[in-house]
């Protein structure tokens, strides 16, 4: 792997094929958990460990997977890699495991994964495919990230709530207190806040990607969609 | 017709064998976690219970001094639900009792309850409820501290008529635009310590622990 | 933009929304009567966030900011909503839901002629969302007796959350007829005996009865000079009448009256005022009665086993999801075109 292919696929994953905000995958879980930033990228760091984890698994052994069986040998080691999260979040961070909950097992329904490992993992090797999917799995932190940021200030004044339960009681101080004495704008934390907040983030990505293809005085403006999955709520 | 049985065997062969490290990892992960889990689930249930129950009330296993309780009217269960006895120096401190508060706005609450053994709140948690969120949930401990209005009350103190909120003649606070959630809990609360109180000699007598760990 | 059939004479947007403005008015003045001037305050405080918000979107949008502003709809939609919540609502809480309606709900689909959903609804489903807790602080009706608030006190309960000493909000605010209906059935009692209790009159709760008598008296201005059409609010009043007289004569211990329901909450506003924009409403007659008749089913359903004590907003929501389906059903099909006989 050049260091070009490493920066391409880096890119591609993180910002060009964002989950998030471009390919519009896996909006369940991103909806749902995304009430803080904590929430948001746990579950967003989850996700991207079993990415990487299905991509390197699945590349090696994909000359051996006969073509007609690979959606369910794909979907039988990507079930086992979740499986294996959630038993480790279950053992060691208990307290973000219950908040979580159903979402962390349900990263196996998560169009996303499958996505990438039919799209990317099953036609390279190892390391550009453990690196597409933990890329790929950045850039659904880091609109998870943003998206619980914006949902957790608006809703409750703070930034980091509930990171104790990530890192353990020393924590506890970490959290900011960014508008004290807020009465709180419960619409931002419950479900509509969810969407209102990532329309706003799909509209703020595309005026972006308006702006730099203006500056490159180039005509097309339409951002490619990938296939293999449909967009709809997993 | 033999080559493609063939190559139906061999895809059979090969789904299994992925099936079979599938299911070797998970059975080894399994095990490996299997302890840490259990602890942490303890772990977290004891922290609740240590939040009702003060730590000077016992030195027993609180966790594994547990009964089954029968489904009971006045606790508004409607299956088995589980007792933790707490104990100091043998001696029957208090008990946490799970309840359920049926006529809340919105559904059940569920509750649990800690009571000294001579009948007095030591201390009452919302566990799950489904009130409206930023009216009926202030029941919650960490939105409001209101719940810790039943710590010490009793029926000793407390007659039937002061089981109510202000707003109905009793002595419990409640917030002003949400009354049925606090009215709900309160009423749960009355009948749980009924229930105690009819049942005290069982809650605490039945199926002595075998040994006791000192903490 | 302005395309549905049933305007019979031509008017320009900005005439129809001022006699719909004015139709109001009967309602607002027994408003009032019976409640103190607050509503008043609150009624102008919506107009300047709405036209404030307006004209920024506008700007944003690169529009041509006077002739919107001037058409009076985003006026229309302030009243609306003011008029949805109480009246002893805190300055914030009237602008950061007249804002939300105005430049979520309108602008940000498109404008006037493309919000799919009613913008004044919105602003009060989002304050219902968000701050429930101040939703149900309403105004005692002096017909009530008990303490009054003066108008300076009104005012410096808005704008600085300070009663007088030796107030509380339970002794000048109460919930509303339906809510306390709601509470009461709750206790276990029956209707009869909740309805002997002093806040209700002879129809619903006292003072808001003739509130909606008053709105009902503009809607049928409204109906009189052709500015709405009689299948919503027909279909309306008629979906919620049935529903509620059904479970009224099968159980009348547990169910109120129809006229109850027709004379409390929000019912009598949302048949003539709200349901009716035309934006967000169906364009075929057939349509339009479904699309009321829903509303009106809804409205009885969330009342009587929802979470919220009145159901009109959420149920023109929903009623206002369905329109673009709505309208396709109802589109009389194109002559020659297969399918199209029937």
């Amino acid at each position: 792997m050049t260091l070009q292919e490493f920066k391409d696929i880096l890119h591609n994953g993180v910002w060009k094929q964002n989950t998030g905000v471009v390919q519009l995958l896996g909006l369940c879980p991103l909806l749902a958990v995304s009430s803080t930033v904590v929430n948001g990228v746990s579950l967003g760091l989850a996700t991207a460990v079993v990415m990487a984890l299905s991509g390197a698994a699945i590349a090696p052994i994909r000359s051996y997977v006969p073509n007609e069986i690979r959606i369910p040998v794909f979907i039988l080691i990507i079930a086992v890699l979740v499986t294996v999260v959630q038993y480790l979040m279950n053992a060691y961070m208990y307290g973000l495991y219950v908040v979580l909950g159903i979402f962390i097992p349900l990263i196996v329904t998560n169009c996303i994964v499958l996505a990438r490992v039919e799209a990317f993992a099953s036609k390279n090797t190892l390391l550009p495919s453990a690196l597409d999917g933990f890329a790929m799995g950045l850039g659904l932190t880091a609109v998870l990230a943003v998206l619980g940021g914006i949902r957790e200030l608006l809703g409750k004044g703070t930034l980091l709530s509930g990171i104790d339960l990530a890192l353990g009681d020393m924590a506890k101080d970490w959290v900011l207190h960014v508008l004290p004495n807020y009465k709180g704008f419960l619409l931002a934390i419950l479900p509509p806040g969810a969407f209102i907040g990532l329309g706003c983030l799909i509209a703020g990505k595309n005026w972006l990607n308006l702006r730099a293809e203006r500056k490159r005085k180039s005509g097309a403006t339409v951002i490619p969609i990938e296939a293999g999955c449909t967009p709809a709520m997993h | 017709m033999k080559r493609i049985a063939r190559s139906t065997l061999q895809t059979a062969i090969n789904l299994v064998f992925f099936a079979v490290i599938g299911t070797a990892i998970l059975a080894s992960v399994f095990f490996l976690t299997h302890d840490k889990i259990v602890k942490s689930e303890e772990g977290e249930k004891l922290k609740l219970i240590m939040q009702i129950v003060p730590s000077a009330l016992f030195d027993n296993d609180i966790i594994q001094d547990k009964l089954d309780v029968p489904a009971s009217e006045l606790l508004g269960t409607g299956g088995t639900s589980v007792a933790y006895r707490a104990r100091l120096k043998g001696e029957p401190s208090a008990v946490v009792l799970e309840a359920v508060a049926p006529d809340g706005y919105s559904g059940k609450i569920a509750l649990i309850l800690a009571v000294r053994a001579n009948g007095e709140l030591a201390g009452v948690r919302v566990v799950a409820h489904k009130e409206t969120p930023g009216l009926g949930d202030y029941i919650e401990l960490p939105k409001s501290p209101w719940i810790k209005g039943f710590d010490g009350k009793s029926r000793e103190v407390y007659k039937d008529a002061d089981w109510k909120v202000k707003k109905d003649g009793g002595q419990f606070d409640y917030m002003a635009g949400a009354t049925i959630t606090p009215r709900a809990v309160v009423k749960a609360v009355n009948k749980a310590l009924i229930y105690f109180g009819e049942n005290r000699d069982k809650l605490f007598a039945a199926n002595p622990p075998k040994k006791e760990t000192n903490k | 933009m302005w395309s549905s059939p049933f305007i019979t004479q031509p008017s320009s947007v900005s005439q129809i929304m001022l006699r719909v403005l004015l139709a109001l008015i009967p309602g607002i003045a027994l408003y009032v009567w019976y409640f103190g001037p607050a509503i008043l305050v609150s009624i102008a405080l919506a107009s300047v966030t709405a036209l404030a918000t307006e004209a920024i979107m506008l700007k944003l949008r690169n529009r041509p900011i006077k002739p919107f502003l001037s058409d009076n709809s985003a006026l229309l939609t302030a009243w609306l909503l003011a008029l949805s919540i109480p009246p002893l609502a805190p300055w914030w809480m009237v602008v950061v839901g007249t804002a939300f309606a105005i430049a979520i709900s309108k602008h940000l689909y498109g404008g006037l002629g493309n919000n799919p959903f009613n913008p004044a609804m919105i602003g009060y489903a989002v304050l219902i969302i968000s701050f429930p807790v101040h939703m149900t602080h309403w105004l005692t009706p002096h017909a009530l007796g008990g303490t009054e608030l003066t108008f300076g006190e009104q005012l410096g309960y808005m704008f600085n959350g300070a009663l007088p000493a030796g107030l509380t909000l339970d002794a000048v605010t109460m919930a509303t007829p339906l809510d306390t209906l709601k509470t009461q059935l709750h206790l276990g009692l029956s209707v009869d005996s909740i309805r002997d209790m002093p806040i209700y009159g002879h129809l619903a709760g006292k003072g808001s009865e003739m509130v909606a008598i008053g709105f009902a008296i503009g809607g049928l201005y409204l109906l009189f000079i052709r500015i709405i059409s009689w299948h919503l609010p027909v279909a309306f009043l008629a979906a919620l009448f049935a529903t509620a007289g059904v479970f009224h004569l099968v159980d009348p211990v547990h169910y109120v009256t129809p006229l109850f329901h027709w004379f409390s909450g929000a019912a009598m506003l949302g048949a003539f005022f709200i349901l009716t924009d035309p934006v967000t409403s169906p364009t075929t007659a057939r349509g339009k009665l479904i699309f009321a008749a829903g509303a009106g089913l809804l409205t009885y359903l969330i009342r009587a086993f929802g979470g919220y004590p009145d159901g009109m907003a959420f149920a023109t929501l929903l009623m206002n999801i369905c329109v673009p389906l709505i309208d396709a059903w109802t589109q009389p099909k194109v002559f020659g075109k297969k399918g199209g006989g029937k």
